[in-house]
Formats: structure tokens, C-alpha cells, sequence
């Protein structure tokens, strides 16, 4: 009796870490799907996506400070600055950079990226503030299992933002120039499509991705600290290279798969392994399916991106 | 109706153009002869305003077209068929058609639609791939998507870029049947092409470039058959 009543506390423990981990990797799904718009319109790695998103939290987080704005307040200001950031980044890395400089723009996109920390050190000089907490808190039980308010509304606003981003990409003929682009942008210009505007609205799309989670994860958490942008960029890479590039639902699948993991690592070996199980996992994912658990590998879309030479 | 007049396009310091004098006319197919880097596609690109003439004029019934985006040449009426087609290859077939009508697809959706159905009469086997994912079509079918896509545009010049290029023999007898049925329908193409066999059975009128310049204009039996073809692979040495 002892020892069923055991195993059941631990299949509880179980099945809850992936609750938790569902509702974090959704978050991460979301950076994930930023990372992969803008590698799928540019060819190119967007390493200062975490920083924007970082920057824009920092306005939030500065708003509630010296204004006390109120927290739809704090998630405007962190949205509206992400894309501020995001329209910077993509005029000085990308759209003043070459198609063709494929390391320039990566390069000058991890300038920009030390450039934001400055930024944000200077507007709020100091290692960790205060990230006001959601509109809603507390949380509801399902039998044995607990759920966190703040986790119920990042999943239901990835669930509603995925719909939204499929619609947007298959159902409007900005989605089907945007698509087009990532498939072949010189065809796409034979088509009338001017793809520097494209990829321009790419950027200001995920940045609204970006912010939308940014805010999600920081309100959860209730703090911001200027690693928050390191954070993110590795968590989205990591999410998007599990899932495979240039897949949407890759990146989502990538980021639940992950949220799990980490959960479960943190749970039964503690906080310190948390993120080295990311890397690990990372690691595992890229030796043993190179191309992604979905979605077309990476090599096969770096052929289709050659092909077009 | 497409005139081109004394254009200079280089790419850096390499000059590509010097000084291309050609036009092409209503309902006819004009064929563009010559060796490699020649010019052939520059000539092409600067027309459709994908790369910019340093001089010279670019005219389309009347109207200068050398000034405007590759966008606004599509929108004046002039369609590239790119070389080794370009099709985008993880969309479908329809999507492939629906992107060719890009300039036009929110204003007039019925139209899109109305023109997919007509593709489809036209090039049947498209219609039997058309929820399948273009890469996967053999080469003769993304060549005749290709087609079908820039005409989708509703241009009324269709510029053709090596449409022969790495396709079996047979195949490429069905893909020039297909340009003259296009012709025939009032199409005017304007087409370049290395097979040039092919190009002067298809064409009323070509022209030789080499060192990107014209060397020689006219009618397919003005010069001796033996003569252009020898100077469309190899140039004048």
C-alpha cells in the first residue's frame, strides 16, 4: 500500500513537471517561431532578437517604476519597445547589410546586441529589477495537479497567437509573399514582391511575437535583468534547432519539448542542471537528427537557399 | 513594343552591357542568340528592373520603364520566366499561382481565380499536381509552372530566360510547342536560349549578342543556319 501511494506521489510529481513545462515551452515555441520567420525570409540569424525583446522589457519594467503604469500599461510599453528595438536592428543589420553578406549581418546583429545591454544598463543601471506581475494570479487545481494562473494565460495566448500567425501566413497575400520570399526572394521579386519591405514587416511580426512572450515569461517570473536577452536567444535557438528550422510547428513542438526537459531536470537534479540539460539535449538532438524533430533539415533548406545562385 | 535603346548595365566594374540596341514586337516570339556571358540574362534582368542601366533608354508601348522597381515593370506588363525556373519549391502548385498574381491577388480574387482555372485547362497536369509541393515536379512540369505562374501576373510580354536549360530533348520539344501555343494566343516573348536549334524554329526575329553587344539582327534563314549557330555557342573570335 505504501509503495503504490509512493509511486502514484511520484507519477503526480511526473506528469506535473510537464504541465509546468508545457505551459514554459510554449513561451519558448513563440521565440522560437521569431527565430524562424526571419531565418526563413533572410537566410540569416537574428542574434539580437533576445536583446530587442530584453530592451523593450526594460521600457515595461521602467514605465512601472517611475510611472507605476498598470500591468496592460506595462505590456503595451513592452511590446511597442520591442518593436521599436526590432525596426533599429533590422535597418542597421539587415536592411543596410548586403543580401549576400550572410556573416556580416550576423556579426553586426551580436554588435547590436552588446550595444542594447548598454542600453539597457544605462536607462536602469543595477542587475535585477522588478517585472510587475500579470492581471491575474493565483491559480486553479485539476485533481491532484496545480496549475499557475500566470502559466494558463501564456498558454492560452501562445494557443490564440499560433492560430493567429497560421492564418496570417496561409489564409493573406502577406503570408503568401512572405512565404514566397523565404522560398526563393529572387522569384518572389519576379513576382512584384519587393522583399525588403517583406522582411521589414517580417521584423516589426516577430517582434510582436517577441514582445507578447517577452512580457509572458517576465510576468511569470516577476523579474528582469539585462541576461534576460542572452536568455532568450538561446532559449529560442535552442527551441528552433530542436524542432527544425524553418518549420512552425517545429518551433513549437521544439519548445514544448524543451519546457519539459528543463522542468524535469530541474526537478529531480536540481536548479544548477537546468539549463546545462538545454545543451545536452541540444547536443543529442543535433547529433542524432540534424535536421530537427520536424520539418525539412537544415542542410536540405541551405541546398534550396544555394539553389537559387 | 519593347524598345531597347543603347543600354550600358555593369555589374561593379565589370561591364555587362555596352550599349544593347533591340526591340521586340507586338505577337512576335524575338529570340536573344549568343555565347555564354554574353549578356543574354543582364539584358533580361535590366529590362525587368532587377538590376539598373547605367545608360540608355528601356520602353514599353511608349512608356520609359528603365527608371522603375522590379515591382512597377511587373505591374506595367512585363513577366520574367526566370532561368532554371525558380519556382518556389516547398508551396504548392496553387500557391505557386497564386504568388505569380501577387500584384493583383487582394484586388481582384475572382480574377486569381478565374486565371488558375484557365492555367489549369491549358497545362492539365498541373491541375492533377496541384496540392503537391513544387520541388517535386519534374523538370519539364516546374518549367511549364514557371510559365504558368508569370503569366498569372496577366503581362503582355513575357520575357523567357533559357526555358530549354536541363531538360531532356523530348521534353523541350513539348516546352517550345508550349511557347508558340502562348504566341499563337497573342502573346508577344521576348525569350533567350542557348538551344539555338530551337529558339530559330520558334522565332520571327533574332538577334546575336555578343560581348554585350548586338552583332547581328533579323529573320531565321537570313544567315546561313550553320553560321548563327556556330556564333551563338561559340561568338565571333
Amino acid at each position: 500500500m505504501a509503495i503504490e501511494r509512493e509511486l502514484f506521489a511520484k507519477m503526480v510529481d511526473f506528469v506535473q513537471n510537464c504541465i509546468d513545462g508545457i505551459m514554459i515551452g510554449a513561451a519558448y515555441g513563440l521565440l522560437a517561431i521569431g527565430f524562424t520567420i526571419i531565418f526563413g525570409v533572410m537566410r540569416r540569424l537574428n542574434l539580437s532578437f533576445g536583446p530587442s525583446i530584453m530592451l523593450g522589457a526594460f521600457f515595461g519594467t521602467w514605465a512601472f517604476l517611475t510611472l507605476n503604469a498598470a500591468p496592460w500599461m506595462v505590456l503595451a510599453i513592452t511590446i511597442a519597445g520591442t518593436v521599436i528595438t526590432g525596426i533599429y536592428v533590422e535597418r542597421l543589420c539587415f536592411w543596410a547589410i548586403r543580401r549576400d553578406a550572410t556573416i556580416a549581418s550576423m556579426v553586426s546583429s551580436f554588435a547590436i546586441w552588446m550595444q542594447l545591454d548598454e542600453v539597457a544598463i544605462l536607462m536602469l543601471p543595477g542587475r535585477t529589477y522588478p517585472f510587475p506581475e500579470m492581471f491575474v494570479s493565483g491559480g486553479l487545481n485539476f485533481g491532484p495537479f496545480f496549475v499557475r494562473a500566470e502559466h494558463l494565460v501564456t498558454l492560452l495566448v501562445t494557443i490564440l497567437m499560433v492560430v493567429g500567425i497560421r492564418l496570417l501566413l496561409y489564409r493573406t497575400t502577406f503570408g503568401l509573399a512572405l512565404r514566397a520570399v523565404s522560398e526563393s526572394s529572387d522569384a518572389a521579386k519576379y513576382m512584384g514582391i519587393n522583399p525588403s519591405r517583406i522582411t521589414f514587416l517580417a521584423f516589426i511580426l516577430v517582434s510582436l511575437i517577441g514582445g507578447v512572450a517577452g512580457y509572458l515569461l517576465l510576468a511569470t517570473d516577476q523579474q528582469v535583468t539585462p541576461y534576460f536577452g542572452l536568455w532568450v536567444t538561446f532559449k529560442g535557438l535552442i527551441a528552433m534547432m530542436l524542432g527544425g528550422m524553418g518549420s512552425i510547428p517545429g518551433a513549437i513542438i521544439g519548445g514544448l519539448v524543451l519546457g519539459i526537459i528543463e522542468t524535469q531536470t530541474q526537478w529531480y537534479l536540481g536548479n544548477a542542471f537546468k539549463d546545462m540539460s538545454a545543451y545536452v539535449v541540444l547536443f543529442l538532438a543535433l547529433v542524432l537528427r540534424p535536421g530537427g524533430l520536424l520539418g525539412q533539415g537544415i542542410a536540405e533548406r541551405q541546398d534550396l537557399a544555394f539553389r537559387r545562385v | 513594343m519593347l524598345t531597347v535603346g543603347d543600354v550600358f548595365t555593369s555589374y561593379g566594374m565589370i561591364k555587362a552591357l555596352n550599349g544593347v540596341t533591340l526591340s521586340a514586337s507586338e505577337g512576335e516570339i524575338t529570340c536573344l542568340l549568343g555565347p555564354n556571358g554574353a549578356g543574354k540574362t543582364t539584358l533580361m534582368f535590366t529590362i525587368a528592373g532587377i538590376l539598373r542601366a547605367q545608360a540608355g533608354s528601356i520602353k514599353f508601348d511608349g512608356q520609359s520603364i528603365e527608371r522603375l522597381s522590379a515591382a512597377k515593370v511587373v505591374e506595367a506588363g512585363i513577366a520574367l520566366v526566370p532561368e532554371n525556373r525558380l519556382v518556389f519549391p516547398t508551396m504548392s502548385v496553387e500557391e505557386n499561382l497564386e504568388a505569380g498574381a501577387f500584384i493583383r491577388v487582394a484586388k481582384d480574387r475572382a480574377g486569381v481565380d478565374d486565371d488558375i482555372e484557365r492555367m489549369y485547362m491549358r497545362f492539365p497536369v498541373l491541375k492533377e499536381r496541384r496540392e503537391q509541393m513544387a520541388g517535386t515536379l519534374s523538370g519539364g512540369e516546374q518549367q511549364m509552372l514557371a510559365l504558368a505562374r508569370a503569366l498569372m501576373s496577366r503581362p503582355r510580354i513575357l520575357l523567357m530566360d533559357e526555358p530549354s536549360v536541363g531538360l531532356a530533348p523530348l521534353i523541350v520539344e513539348d516546352i517550345f510547342q508550349i511557347i508558340r501555343d502562348v504566341n499563337a494566343d497573342g502573346m508577344t516573348i521576348l525569350l533567350v536560349e542557348q538551344n539555338a536549334n530551337m529558339a530559330l524554329s520558334v522565332a520571327d526575329k533574332f538577334y546575336l549578342l555578343e560581348h554585350g553587344r548586338v552583332t547581328f539582327e533579323g529573320a531565321p534563314g537570313e544567315l546561313e543556319q550553320d553560321e548563327v549557330i556556330r556564333r551563338a555557342y561559340l561568338g565571333t573570335e
